[in-house]
């Protein structure tokens, strides 16, 4: 199980390595159940690394940092890898993005960390109350048990607290990595995308009701599109002024179109990470959407995006026997 | 010149195919209060002299510097007004057209609705028009060769013509020998001239041409590139015989253990060669190939002690060792004459041709009346001792044609004219024969067509108006049940000897060359023309171009008439050395490029590739694309993500406010 | 006396088979519906299915795609593209509760003039049906 000493000294030799340029992972956040990524340069500051429960950030998406500043006369980009600590369904992303040519195989070293799910914030929050003090969790026993300030100590059942999505998640541990600091965890998730189904067997004016009154509340904050590991393009499509496909007011037909423009562009590419709708401050259910281009992607084409690094991306190929029976 | 858009709107009447249902001249004033329109006026014929002429003056007087024609399709007069432009000094892709034609006042009846159709389409073009940008055609040379598919008189004539003009043709055929359908007929209407005679001459002069290189027994495996630039793989089956050492002297058909066992093809399946032939004597080249289907070494692995055919050649010239080979030629412009198979009759069971043996197609009797068939010329049937010589014969038109029952609605155009010649022949073969035609009609439209038509009708060949409903047998006698309509009265008619006149219908195998080459089918399934009044022998690709029978039925002249056509057409590439490619490319902006080359997998034509280049100090790697290679189809933009890539005159940005226009109102 | 509505279509149409193919109906003056405004793109695998949800909101009541049937395309694999981006974005259009008689798909080539008229007249009485889409509208703005 998790490992932490063994976590800090693996990576205190990466960051130690001279093709390494810094590591990525999580330490402990400033206040309740909050963690934050840490960007490690010096190996000294490999202490404050940490795995549990409460990791819930995608740190693929800092794989693309647009680190493009331009490189000061006379100097040479920084051309050295990138260590980054890796969920299963982080790892996905990382492999998504590898299909794309988004990040080289070379650029990055991957450290492996098999997880048994991470929790929903808000649903912790909720039974907890929001607390200012930091919290520690762990997984002990398939419960997960939160250390609360003051000594206290609460185990409670893993569907009680845990994302909805590691709740389905059928890859918990990474499918590509450079090393994989403990064992692999058993498959506990299965998905009959039972959240999409509901929502599909409503009649189309309670689907379009039901969509209208969330996308109302879209502040058109962007950080869905921010904190997604497959959202890099430098220029945005969807802020472009010329031309200009959705204009930047927060009306709900510009953001039905955003929303169904973002949705339709990870169509074979979200690997149902959840982040998007763990920031959205004003709680979209965003997996809804991304979950039901997932399950027809599945469904029809028989295809999982970030599993396979050789694959052809889902978008650029096709099969002449692609099933096509509502065109006239 | 202000770069601010100065837009000259034309909207024509056609006449009064548009003026009739659209109200011309509320389009117009609606068009000049659009934003940047300068001049709109409308004139009864835009793509007239003097209508050109109207905005050739426009331009240069009033500084117009996009055009807006609202005519006719685009598919129709695109090319004219992109010509109009350049002949005023504007560059030709400031063209925009909107089709109030064929897709409005050709379509809609009620003219209220026609005009204000109209008048939103030309919006459309006007907000696109505004947005236009000037395209330069890249221009690459043209390989001085062409690739002819396919050894009839079509191909034969195509590449002769080619040859003269001192250009290289590859031709490759798929069978051992070309002449195709017209080595098989006996006589030709209307002239009666000898099929052979006229035709084998041709074939020696394409064999023996310095300027063709033929490939017999082979079939195009692959065909890429694009116009001027085609790259070809041929397949050059194995004969199983060194074509080098084979005399054509026959010593081995005489002895293959086969002899007289296998159906012919040529013969139409009425006469018998042997495992090792040659198809028929006249063929070119005059060498013999075994029958990898048929042959028994081939099939069994064994042949007796060893196979005749090798003992018996005073050359050793049959190889068993023999493998296909593969060629590879790069032309410039292809012509596909591939010729047409014949409707099979036992589609029409009710004619009995699968039941009865004296039920016969004309391609069958063609062979019975031929003097180099398997009867010498004579009309018998049976065998051996039960041969006898029919004296009732009949023969029934449009078998397989006209018919919507086996899917062939189109008139087949050459069955009225062979019959009539074979319903000559008969009579002048078999002096005391009755013959008598069925027929729905009577469509002699050539040439000599119709007096033939009445020297056959004087000769006391019957002409029986209606479709006879089955043939049965009665004794020795088949009987045909029909009504003669002219009459009005039902008949049973005994006869001797049926023949069909079965339609044309294209290859069985014509899928093979539309998948090479792109080639659309017309409804009635022949390969389709450009254009079918004023591009009769174009292909939608370019520099590929159709000849003969592969494009639609149709008799020996015709099929000479439009090869030649086929053959002046590539010759245009060829002979100017030079064309121009498509301008409406993608191009990639590679600031915003982010290279995760979806577009490079998406393209059909391989025509994007990865280039690193270095931005701000650091390498990236970005898509580019070859302009050349680019064929304009835009399914790389559709596919990028960031709207990176963009296609010329189809640009996202070209077609938005197309859909703003078309939705307001 | 009723107010009839009629629906604003806009057609994608690719310029090899199905805009010659509407060319067809028109030289042989099969008589359709005025409801449809082509836009001509050179070939299906060109339309960004996000013109379709641009196109609801620019005022379109109906959005029809056609092109090559497959196997014909004049690009080769356009309309294979097509096919795989217009199935997925038709799924997101029923799932966000946009009325599916409000998008269609079609294969018509150059020759099939009498299919386009059927195509024509389905998507119009299927746009009529599902009423005016006024939900999805952009503001209006004053050009």
């Amino acid at each position: 199980m998790v490992d932490l000493d063994k976590l800090r000294t693996v990576a205190k030799e990466t960051v130690s390595r001279d093709d390494v340029k810094y590591l990525i992972g999580w330490s402990q956040g400033t206040f309740g159940f909050r963690v934050s990524p840490h960007f490690v340069k010096e190996p000294e500051e490999v202490d404050s690394l940490t795995f549990s429960p409460l990791c819930c950030n995608n740190l693929a998406t800092y794989l693309t940092l647009t680190e493009k500043n331009p490189v000061p006369r006379g100097e040479e980009a920084d051309t050295r890898k990138v260590a980054l600590m890796v969920k299963g369904c982080d790892s996905r992303a990382v492999v998504q993005q590898l299909v794309e040519h988004g990040v080289g195989r070379d650029q990055v070293y991957i450290i492996g960390c098999p997880c048994e799910g991470v929790v929903d914030v808000k649903k912790v929050e909720k039974k907890f109350g929001e607390l200012l003090e930091p919290v520690q969790a762990s997984w002990e026993n398939g419960k997960v048990s939160f250390q609360l300030p003051g000594g206290q100590v609460e185990s409670l059942p893993r569907e009680e607290v845990l994302a909805q999505n590691c709740l389905t998640c059928r890859y918990p541990n990474p499918v590509v990595s450079d090393i994989l600091l403990w064992d692999e965890v058993e498959v506990k998730g299965n998905d009959d995308y039972e959240d999409v189904k509901e929502l599909e067997s409503k009649s189309s004016q309670d689907k379009w009701a039901y969509w209208q009154d969330k996308f109302t509340s879209c502040i058109r904050c962007y950080s869905c599109r921010n904190v997604c590991p497959l959202c890099y393009c430098e220029d945005c499509i969807l802020d472009r002024l010329n031309p200009t496909w959705v204009f930047r007011s927060t009306n709900v037909a510009e953001n039905t179109a955003f929303q169904m423009a973002r949705a339709f562009h990870l169509a074979g590419r979200c690997i149902e990470c959840g982040e998007c709708e763990r920031v959205c401050p004003v709680d979209i259910p965003l997996m809804k959407i991304n979950r039901k281009l997932y399950k027809e992607v599945h469904e029809k084409y028989e295809f999982e995006p970030g599993l396979d690094p050789e694959t052809k991306p889902f978008q650029a190929s096709y099969r002449p026997d692609d099933k096509e029976d509502f065109i006239l | 010149m202000n770069n601010k858009p100065k837009i000259g709107v034309y909207v024509c009447h056609c006449g009064i195919n548009i003026a009739k249902t659209v109200g011309v001249d509320s389009v117009t004033e609606y068009a000049a209060q659009l934003p940047n329109v300068k001049v709109a006026r409308n004139y009864s014929y835009m793509c007239s002299d003097p209508g050109q002429l109207l905005v050739k003056e426009d331009i240069k007087n009033e500084g117009l510097n996009r055009i807006v024609v609202s005519a006719c399709s685009p598919r129709m007069h695109e090319a004219t007004f992109r010509k109009t432009l350049v002949e005023a000094g504007l560059n030709p892709y400031y063209l925009e057209m909107a089709n109030i034609r064929e897709q409005c006042s050709w379509v809609h009846e009620d003219e209220n609705e026609a005009t204000e159709k109209a008048k939103k389409l030309v919006a459309s073009a006007v907000v696109k028009a505004r947005l236009l940008e000037p395209l330069e055609e890249k221009e690459v040379e043209v390989e001085p060769a062409t690739l002819v598919i396919g050894g009839g008189i079509a191909g034969i004539q195509a590449a002769l013509d080619i040859a003269d003009a001192g250009f290289q043709v590859y031709m490759v055929e798929k069978t051992p020998s070309v002449g195709g359908t017209m080595a098989r007929l006996d006589k030709t209407f209307p002239t009666l001239d000898c099929s052979a005679c006229i035709l084998t001459p041709k074939m020696v002069d394409v064999a023996s041409h310095p300027n063709i290189e033929l490939m017999t027994y082979s079939q195009v495996e692959e065909i890429t590139g694009y116009v001027g630039n085609f790259d070809v793989k041929v397949r050059k089956k194995a004969r199983y015989v060194d074509v080098d050492k084979c005399t054509g002297c026959g010593i081995c058909a005489e002895e293959c253990r086969l002899k007289n066992r296998v159906p012919s093809e040529f013969e139409e399946g009425m006469g018998k060669r042997s495992a090792i032939y040659m198809p028929f004597p006249q063929a070119v080249p005059a060498k013999f190939t075994v029958d990898p289907e048929r042959c028994i070494y081939l099939t069994r692995g064994k042949c007796g002690e060893s196979p005749k055919c090798v003992d018996a050649c005073p050359s050793q010239a049959v190889d068993f060792e023999q493998e296909d080979e593969f060629v590879d030629v790069r032309v410039g412009a292809v012509i596909v004459a591939t010729g047409f198979d014949v409707f099979d009759a036992s589609r029409k069971p009710e004619y009995g041709y699968q039941d009865y043996d004296n039920v016969l197609t004309a391609l069958e009797m063609e062979r019975l009346v031929s003097a180099s068939g398997p009867t010498g010329g004579k009309i018998v049937l049976g065998e051996g001792d039960d041969a006898y010589t029919p004296k009732e014969i009949a023969f029934i038109k449009c078998v397989g044609s006209r018919d919507e029952s086996v899917g062939n609605e189109y008139c087949s155009r050459v069955c009225c004219m062979y019959t009539a010649k074979l319903a000559h022949l008969v009579h002048e073969k078999i002096p005391d024969a009755n013959v008598r035609i069925y027929y729905m009609d009577v469509r002699a439209f050539g040439k000599g067509f119709e007096e033939f038509y009445d020297r056959v009708r004087r000769e006391g060949i019957r002409y029986i108006r209606g479709n006879p409903s089955e043939i049965f047998k009665r004794g020795d006698k088949l009987v045909i049940k029909a009504e003669d309509t002219l009459k009005a009265m039902p008949l049973e008619d005994e006869v001797d000897m049926v023949v069909l006149a079965v339609g044309l219908e294209p290859r069985r195998d014509s899928r093979e060359i539309i998948d090479l080459l792109r080639l659309s089918q017309s409804g009635d399934r022949f390969y389709m023309e450009a254009h079918p009044k004023l591009a009769p022998v174009d292909t939608a690709t370019d520099g590929v171009y159709l000849a003969g029978c592969a494009q639609g039925p149709k008799d020996i002249p015709d099929t000479v008439a439009q090869a030649k056509g086929a053959a002046s057409s590539a010759l245009i590439l060829l002979s100017s050395g030079r064309v121009k490619v498509q301008a409406q490319v993608s191009v990639v902006n590679e600031e915003t490029c982010r290279g995760c080359t979806y577009c490079v997998e998406i393209c059909p034509y391989g025509a994007i590739e990865m280039v690193e280049v270095n931005q701000m100090g650091h390498q990236v790697s970005v898509a580019r694309v070859n302009e050349v290679l680019c064929k304009g189809c835009g399914a790389c933009v559709a596919g990028c993500f960031s709207g990176s890539i963009q296609q010329k005159s189809f640009k996202d940005g070209q077609i938005l406010p197309q859909l703003a226009v078309l939705g307001v109102m | 006396m009723s107010d009839k509505f009629e629906p604003n279509i806009v057609a994608f149409l690719c310029n090899w088979c199905s805009y010659a193919g509407a060319d067809l109906a028109g030289t042989s003056r099969i008589q359709y519906p005025p409801n449809l405004h082509i836009v001509r793109v050179m070939c299906t695998g060109r339309v960004n299915p996000l013109f379709v949800v641009n196109a609801f909101q620019q005022g379109a009541d109906g959005v029809l795609v056609s092109g090559c049937h497959p196997g014909d395309c004049h690009y080769m694999e356009g309309n294979y593209y097509a096919r795989r981006r217009f199935t997925l974005i038709r799924e997101l259009l029923e799932y966000v509760g946009v009325d599916p008689k409000r998008f269609h798909m079609s294969w018509v080539s150059a020759s099939e003039g009498a299919k386009w008229k059927d195509v024509v007249e389905e998507v119009v009485e299927n746009a009529k049906a599902a009423g005016p889409f006024d939900q999805f509208r952009r503001n209006k703005i004053n050009w």
